[in-house]
């Protein structure tokens, strides 16, 4: 039987959807019995989603003009 | 042959459309946007000089981006690259040490309270082995096997790496929630 242990060890590749069907489904199936490690999984997406969105900025007009020209050549 | 290779206007196009991209990756791996801006520059005029080894309908923003680590290496870590160790901090999980301070509200609710700034320092606080693959995996949503092409690592490599960063990133992101009052410390505050 999955623990928690076995869960926690997974969440890096679940988050990541790095996990198979198979795996996913045996996670999911410890995660809907198991209020802690869904509110750990809940938790580790959030920051997962929280590093994706804080760098968000676009490169400088003059920066892609110049790419431009340099890719023209 | 001809469908191996990318007509030259084709393949610029595609190139410019991963620049957002690979400036900021190059803004996190330099932490100096005149630096990003070189680096990114230097990375699409070796991209052009080699772009008959591209071949056309394969990952292109996994070429160009390994294209820049290794510019990015070379020219800035040369002498650190034998230096650069990576410290075991141990397990640590902001869910553990906040996990009185959630209470029943939604677990998510204290991210929401971390300024985005903050988030950008702590990964740019992180060494730059474990800076690139959260950069990789996390900004830009590389697959771990993708990952481990531009790093020239197994995936297991990536995969270790990858939980050492964000155990040092929710580490630096507690210090900072408890400075800040975002969290109280917790009942299990650390030792």
């Amino acid at each position: 039987m999955y623990d928690c242990e076995n869960c926690v060890r997974r969440l890096d590749q679940l988050v990541d959807k790095e996990l198979s069907g198979p795996e996913v489904e045996e996670v999911h199936l410890h995660l809907g019995a198991c209020g802690d490690c869904t509110r750990r999984y809940r938790f580790q997406e959030g920051l997962k989603r929280l590093i994706r969105v804080s760098g968000s900025e676009r490169a400088p007009d003059a920066l892609r003009e110049r790419l431009r020209e340099q890719l023209k050549a | 042959m001809a469908d191996q290779q990318t007509e030259p206007a084709e393949f610029s196009e595609e190139a410019i459309g991963h620049l957002d991209a690979l400036y900021r990756g190059a803004l996190r791996l330099t932490r100096d946007p005149d630096r990003a801006q070189d680096l990114v520059q230097d990375t699409y005029a070796r991209a052009l000089r080699y772009q008959h080894s591209y071949q056309a309908g394969t990952n292109m923003k996994a070429w160009l981006f390994a294209i820049m680590r290794n510019l990015y290496w070379d020219r800035f870590q040369k002498a650190n690259r034998e230096a650069v160790s990576i410290d075991d901090i141990g397990e640590f999980a902001l869910y553990d040490q906040m996990r009185d301070d959630l209470g029943e509200g939604p677990e998510t609710e204290v991210l929401d309270r971390i300024a985005r700034s903050e988030v950008v320092d702590a990964v740019e606080k992180l060494n730059p082995l474990h800076r690139e693959v959260v950069l990789l995996v996390d900004v830009e949503g590389f697959a771990y096997k993708d990952a481990a092409k531009i790093l020239e690592v197994p995936i297991g490599t990536v995969m270790s790496r990858l939980h050492r960063a964000r155990q040092q990133l929710q580490k630096d992101l507690f210090d900072y929630a408890v400075e800040s009052g975002i969290v109280g410390g917790g009942l299990n505050s650390r030792s």
